[in-house]
C-alpha cells in the first residue's frame, strides 16, 4: 500500500507564532489514520493546512503523487480530498437538502449528485427526515451527520475528520464511529483527528501522536499500551 | 516663507488636529465618519465668542473645545455601543444633521455697521480677531504648530501611561477588558469627549485662518478624508494621522505639476499602499522596531 | 390633504425604487464580501458620465445608453474589486474575519472614490449636463394624481431586479455558493467553492445593478451632476441601514421607506428638513437598536 497523503516537515505559524514545527507523517490509501494529543497541540492546524485553509511556511504535501501545499481550499477539494471540520460548521440557514448539494458544488452529474443524496437519505436515515430543515435546527449529533454527508457529496478519495466526537452524546458517538468503518469499508481513506483516544483506536489502523507541532509517535493500536496513549493524547507526555 | 507655503502648512497643522481625532476614536475601537461635525462646532463657537461678543481667541478656543466635547459626549452617550459600521453610520448621520443645524443657523447681530454672524448656507463672514491684532500669517502658522505639539506631546505621554495601554486593549478586545474590570462605556465617553474637543479646537483655529466658514466645509469627505488621514499614517503612533495630513496635502502641493490629476495620482497610491501595509504605513509593528532600535542605541 | 398625502406617496415610492436599486447594489457587497465598498456611487457616476458623454458626441438610443452605463459601472467596479478587495482575500481572514483588512479595503475603496470623482470631472468639467429623456410624454393621469411614467420603469426595475436576484439566490449554483459564502465562508471554501469568485461575480452583479439605478436617475432627472456619486453612496448606504445591513428584502424596503419619508418630509417641512428626518431616523434607530437591525450581525458581524 501506497502513502495517499505525504506530509513531509510542514511548518504552519500564526504570525511568529509556530503552530506547527515540521510535522511529518503518512496516510496509507485504504486506512483509518488517526492524529491524537492535547489540545493546543497543532491537530486542528494541521488539517487545515491541509485543506488549503492555512498556507505552511515550508514543507511538502502530496496527495496522489502531486504537490498540494499551499493550493487554494477549492483546488484541495478537487484533487479529491473533503475536510469534515471542527464543530462540524454546516450551513444553519440553508436545508439539510441545499447542505447537500453544496457538498456536491464542484460536481456535474446531476443524475449522479441526486443519487448520492439518496445514498445519504438511506445511510442518515435522520437526515431524509429533517431534509427540508435548515441546518441550524439540527441537534448536534444531526449536524455532524450532515457535514459528514456534505463532504461525502463531493465523493472524497481521502476524508479528513477534525473532531468528529466533540460535544455528542456517547451514544451519537458510537453511531459516528461505525459510519467511520462503513465509509472505510466503502473504500473511502480516512484521516481522523480525536479526543476520544479510546474510540479512535478501536478503529484505527495506525495512529500519531501530535505534541506541540510536532509529531512525537508513530504506530498502531497495541503497539503502544492504551493507556500510556490516553495519557499521552489529553496531557502530554511528561518528557519533551 | 513665502505666503503659499505659510498656507499650505497651515492647512496642514489645522487638519492635523482633525486626524488626530480620528485616530484617537479609532484606537479606542471606534471608526468615526463624523469628527467633521466637532470641526464645524468648534468654529462655529469659536467664531461666534471672537466675532459676536469680542471674547479673545483663547477664551473662544477653550470655549469652542468644551461645547466640541459637550456635543461629542451627546452624540456618543446614545451610540458608543454600537460598534464597526453601525457606529459610523450613526457618526455620519449625526454629522449630517449637524451640517443641516448650521445650514439653518442665522444669527447675527450689527457690530460696527455690519451685520456679523452665521447666516445659514451663506456662511460667516468677517471672523477676523486673529487678523485684527496685526498677527501675521506666519505667526499664526507658528501658534498651530505651537499648539499641535502640544497635543502631540499630550498623546505621546498617554500612549507610554497606562492609560494608553488600556486604551488599546479597549480598542483591540473590549469583551476582554470589560472582564477585567474597566468601565469600558465610560472610557469609550472619555475619549470621545477628548476627541472632540481636539477637532474643535482645530475647528475654531480654522476659523479664525479663513475668516469665513460654510456649512459645505464640514461636509462627508472631510470626515472620510480625516479618517483615511489615520488609517494611511498608520495606527501604531501619533505621528500616524499627521504623516496622513502630510502625504495628502503636501503631495497636494508637491504634484502641483500633475495637478489636474492629483486625485488621480493620489487614490491611486493610497489603494496600492494598503495592499502592501494594510494597517498604514506606521502601523503596530513598524513603531516597535522603531523603538527596539531606538532603544538599542540608547 | 388625501391627495397630497397619495401623490407624495407615488413620488416616494418613485424616489424609494432608485433608492431601493442603490440599497441592493451596496447589499450585495456587504451582505456578501462584508466590507464597505465607499466607491459604489462613484462608479456608478463613472457609468452614467461615460454615458453622457457618449450621448454629447453620437445619436444613441435609450437602450444603448443604458447598456454603457452599466458596462461603465461594472468596469469600474470590477477594478474597485482587483484594486482594494482582492487583495485582502486570504483565506485565514474569511475565517477570522479580520477587521483590519476590511478596513484596509474600505479605505483603499473611498481612494479610488476620489480618483473616478476627478476623472469624471476631468472628462466633463462643467457642473451639470443634459441627459436625454426616459420619457418624453406627458405624465399620466390617475383622476387627480399624475403619475410619471419614469416612476413605472423605475418600480418594474427595482421589481425585475428583486424577481433576478431572487432567481438567481435561490435557483441556481452560484447563488447556492452566494448563499453559502453569506452563511459560513470557511465550509463554503471546504465545499470546495471558489470565494474569491464568487466575490468578483457579486461584485460584478452589484456594479450592474447600480449603474442600471444610475441611467434611471439621470435619464428620469434629465441631467447628471458631478455629485452623482456622492449622493448615490449616501442614499444607498441610508437606506441600506434602515432596511437592516445584510438583508437583501430589508434594502429593498429600507430604499422604499426612505423615499416615501422623505417625500413626505419636504412637503410638510420643506428640503432642509427633509435631510434632517431622514438622518435624524437612522440615528435613532441605531441608537435604539431594535432587534431586527442587529438581527444580522448575529450571523455576520457589521465590524
Amino acid at each position: 500500500m501506497s502513502a495517499l497523503l505525504a506530509i513531509q516537515d510542514v511548518v504552519t505559524a500564526y504570525g511568529k507564532i509556530e503552530a506547527l514545527r515540521g510535522v511529518t507523517l503518512a496516510v496509507e490509501e485504504g486506512s483509518i489514520t488517526c492524529l491524537l494529543g492535547p489540545n493546543g497541540a497543532g491537530k486542528t492546524t494541521l488539517m487545515m493546512t491541509v485543506a488549503g485553509i492555512l498556507r505552511p511556511r515550508s514543507g511538502s504535501i502530496r496527495f496522489g503523487g502531486g504537490e498540494i501545499a499551499g493550493a487554494a481550499p477549492h483546488r484541495i477539494v478537487e484533487q479529491g480530498i473533503a475536510l469534515v471540520p471542527e464543530n462540524r460548521l454546516v450551513f444553519p440557514h440553508m436545508t439539510v437538502l441545499e447542505n447537500l448539494r453544496a457538498g456536491a458544488y464542484q460536481r456535474n452529474d446531476r443524475g449522479g449528485i441526486a443519487a448520492d443524496i439518496d445514498r445519504m437519505f438511506v445511510r442518515f436515515p435522520r437526515l431524509k427526515e429533517r431534509a427540508a430543515q435548515e441546518g441550524g435546527t439540527l441537534s448536534g449529533g444531526e449536524q455532524q451527520m450532515l457535514s459528514v454527508a456534505r463532504a461525502l457529496m463531493s465523493r472524497p478519495k481521502l476524508m479528513l475528520m477534525d473532531e468528529p466526537s466533540l460535544g455528542l452524546a456517547p451514544l451519537v458517538v458510537e453511531e459516528i464511529f461505525r459510519i467511520i468503518t462503513e465509509l472505510h469499508r466503502d473504500g473511502t481513506t480516512i484521516f481522523l483527528v480525536e479526543q476520544n483516544a479510546h474510540m479512535a483506536l478501536t478503529v484505527a489502523h495506525h495512529f500519531y501522536l501530535i505534541e506541540q507541532g510536532r509529531i512525537t509517535f508513530s504506530g498502531d493500536p497495541g503497539s503502544l499500551a492504551e493507556d500510556e496513549v490516553i495519557h499521552r493524547a489529553y496531557l502530554g507526555s511528561a518528557k519533551v | 516663507m513665502d505666503d503659499y507655503s505659510i498656507g499650505v502648512l497651515t492647512n496642514i497643522g489645522l487638519f492635523s488636529f482633525l486626524a488626530l481625532s480620528a485616530y484617537l476614536l479609532l484606537i479606542a475601537g471606534e471608526m468615526s465618519f463624523g469628527q467633521q461635525a466637532f470641526f464645524g462646532v468648534g468654529a462655529y463657537t469659536g467664531a461666534m465668542f471672537t466675532a459676536i461678543y469680542g471674547m479673545p481667541l483663547p477664551l473662544a478656543a477653550l470655549a469652542a473645545m468644551a461645547s466640541g466635547a459637550v456635543v461629542a459626549v451627546l452624540v456618543g452617550l446614545p451610540t458608543l455601543r454600537l460598534r464597526g459600521l453601525y457606529f459610523a453610520m450613526a457618526t455620519l448621520a449625526a454629522a449630517e444633521m449637524a451640517r443641516i443645524l448650521f445650514e439653518m443657523l442665522h444669527f447675527q447681530r450689527e457690530i460696527n455697521g455690519e451685520l456679523v454672524g452665521p447666516d445659514g448656507t451663506q456662511g460667516f463672514r468677517g471672523i477676523r480677531w486673529v487678523f485684527e491684532r496685526g498677527v501675521e500669517p506666519l505667526e499664526y502658522m507658528a501658534l498651530i504648530y505651537a499648539l499641535l505639539v502640544a497635543v502631540l506631546a499630550l498623546f505621546l505621554w498617554v500612549e507610554r501611561s497606562r492609560l494608553g495601554t488600556t486604551l488599546r486593549s479597549v480598542g483591540a478586545d473590549p469583551e476582554l477588558a470589560a472582564s477585567l474590570g474597566i468601565d469600558v462605556t465610560r472610557l469609550k465617553l472619555g475619549v470621545a469627549a477628548a476627541a472632540g474637543a481636539l477637532a474643535a479646537l482645530g475647528g475654531v483655529l480654522y476659523a479664525h485662518h479663513n475668516t469665513y466658514i460654510e456649512p459645505r466645509n464640514f461636509d462627508i469627505m472631510l470626515g472620510v478624508h480625516s479618517l483615511a488621514y489615520a488609517l494611511i499614517g498608520g495606527l501604531g503612533t501619533a505621528f500616524g494621522p499627521l504623516l496622513g495630513v502630510l502625504i495628502d496635502l503636501g503631495l497636494l502641493e508637491g504634484t502641483r505639476f500633475f495637478h489636474a490629476y492629483r486625485m488621480i495620482v493620489f487614490g491611486g497610491l493610497v489603494a496600492v499602499l494598503l495592499v502592501f501595509r494594510p494597517r498604514g504605513l506606521l502601523d503596530e509593528r513598524v513603531v516597535h522596531w522603531i523603538h527596539a532600535r531606538a532603544f538599542k542605541r540608547a | 390633504m388625501l391627495a397630497d398625502l397619495i401623490q407624495n406617496t407615488l413620488d416616494g415610492l418613485t424616489a424609494g425604487a432608485a433608492y431601493a436599486l442603490l440599497a441592493v447594489g451596496f447589499t450585495l457587497i456587504f451582505g456578501v464580501l462584508r466590507r464597505v465598498n465607499l466607491s459604489y456611487g462613484a462608479a456608478i457616476m463613472l457609468g452614467v458620465y461615460f454615458a453622457t458623454w457618449t450621448s454629447h458626441h453620437f445619436q444613441v438610443g435609450l437602450l444603448a445608453l443604458a447598456l454603457l452605463t452599466i458596462a461603465g459601472a461594472v468596469l469600474a467596479g470590477t477594478y474597485v474589486e482587483r484594486l482594494c478587495f482582492a487583495p485582502h482575500y486570504a483565506a485565514r481572514d474569511l475565517r477570522t474575519g479580520a477587521s483590519s483588512s476590511s478596513i484596509a479595503a474600505m479605505v483603499a475603496s473611498f481612494a479610488l472614490w476620489m480618483q473616478f470623482e476627478e476623472a469624471a470631472i476631468l472628462a466633463l468639467p462643467k457642473h451639470l449636463y443634459a441627459f436625454p429623456p426616459l420619457y418624453s410624454g406627458e405624465p399620466l393621469r390617475l383622476g387627480s394624481f399624475l403619475l410619471r411614467v419614469e416612476s413605472l420603469y423605475l418600480l418594474a426595475a427595482a421589481i425585475a431586479v428583486c424577481l433576478l436576484l431572487h432567481t438567481i439566490l435561490y435557483r441556481t449554483r452560484f447563488g447556492l455558493a452566494v448563499r453559502a459564502v453569506i452563511d459560513v465562508p470557511m465550509a463554503a471554501q471546504l465545499v470546495g467553492m471558489n470565494v474569491s469568485s464568487v466575490f468578483v461575480r457579486i461584485f460584478a452583479l452589484a456594479s450592474a445593478i447600480g449603474g442600471l439605478a444610475g441611467f434611471l436617475i439621470a435619464a428620469s432627472h434629465e441631467q447628471v451632476t458631478p455629485m452623482l456619486g456622492m449622493w448615490s453612496t449616501i442614499k444607498g448606504m441610508l437606506a441600506m441601514m434602515l432596511g437592516g445591513l445584510g438583508s437583501l428584502p430589508g434594502a429593498v424596503a429600507g430604499g422604499l421607506v426612505l423615499g416615501l419619508l422623505e417625500a413626505h418630509s419636504q412637503w410638510y417641512f420643506g428640503p432642509q428638513m427633509r435631510d434632517l428626518i431622514a438622518y435624524l431616523l437612522i440615528f435613532v434607530l441605531l441608537a435604539l437598536r431594535p432587534a431586527w437591525m442587529t438581527r444580522w450581525t448575529t450571523i455576520r458581524s457589521a465590524s
